[in-house]
């Protein structure tokens, strides 16, 4: 972990984030891509944050537990009919 | 759905405030960590939902508003306990301490609830345990961006950071993320 980081790899690393969020012009997207093509460290750093990102995203929507949910339920219905 | 809720729809103001619980739980859990606090805060969330709706004259901002109205609602409860751990205010800070160094999790050390069987069963323990390693200013920002699918500018209006300042914040976040998932 105490390897040297060249300022070409910190740059790429700085920037992989904006890379996988599609917020970067597609010139720049080229030089991270054409960079990984010959430097397995930062390849391996897109590809972990890539996956990080997925393993997130699959994680979304977390349901609420029945019983949870049925009380939600309940006190909504109770705060409607209160309310009418 | 808002807009139908606004104008008196039954059916939509029951669905949104639903949708307004379930983000209430999530966030609950998944943000500030502690299961025991969920209720209250779906219990304030329908109650300002409820209240705020007539009032809605822009449906697009609802669902910033509703993050904002929940993470507040989850500041207050924490702040409400005397055993409060000091580093919490974080989440509003943005998750550094007084050093400036990222903060600690707030995330107790709830010993498998019902809540964190669910959780894990749903986006599994390796995650769980490595979101709970972020500071509590970047966890709010990961599950916001990565997990409930807001927009920078949301996160943005939600945290009260600069776009630019979510996007540095997101990047370290997933970069600590990552290396908590692979030392696991």
């Amino acid at each position: 972990m105490t390897q040297a980081v060249s300022p070409e790899c910190r740059a790429i690393l700085a920037g992989i984030s904006a890379y996988l969020d599609g917020e970067l012009e597609t010139s720049a997207c080229d030089a991270i891509e054409r960079h990984c093509e010959t430097c397995p460290s930062c390849a391996r750093a897109v590809d972990g944050l890539r996956e990080t990102i997925g393993l997130c995203r699959g994680a979304a929507r977390v349901p609420i537990p029945a019983d949870t949910r049925d009380k939600a339920r309940a006190r909504i219905r109770a705060l409607l009919k209160a309310g009418k | 759905m808002v807009r139908q809720a606004a104008t008196g729809n039954t059916v939509a103001m029951e669905r949104l405030l639903g949708r307004a619980q379930e983000v209430a739980y999530r966030f609950s859990l998944l943000v500030c960590g502690h299961p025991e606090d969920a209720e209250d805060v779906m219990q304030d969330a329908l109650l300002n939902t409820y209240r705020h709706v007539s009032t809605i004259k822009d449906p697009g901002a609802f669902r910033t508003w509703l993050y904002q109205t929940v993470r507040n609602a989850c500041l207050m409860k924490r702040r409400r306990r005397v055993d409060e751990p000091a580093h919490l205010a974080s989440l509003e800070q943005g998750g550094v301490d007084r050093d400036g160094a990222p903060a600690s999790m707030d995330v107790a050390d709830s010993s498998r609830s019902a809540d964190q069987r669910l959780i894990d069963a749903v986006m599994g323990e390796r995650l769980r345990r490595a979101l709970a390693t972020l500071s509590p200013g970047h966890r709010v920002i990961v599950v916001l961006r990565d997990m409930e699918g807001l927009s920078t500018r949301e996160v943005a209006t939600i945290t009260g950071l600069s776009e630019a300042n979510v996007k540095q914040r997101l990047h370290r976040a997933r970069l600590t993320l990552r290396a908590s998932l692979e030392a696991s």
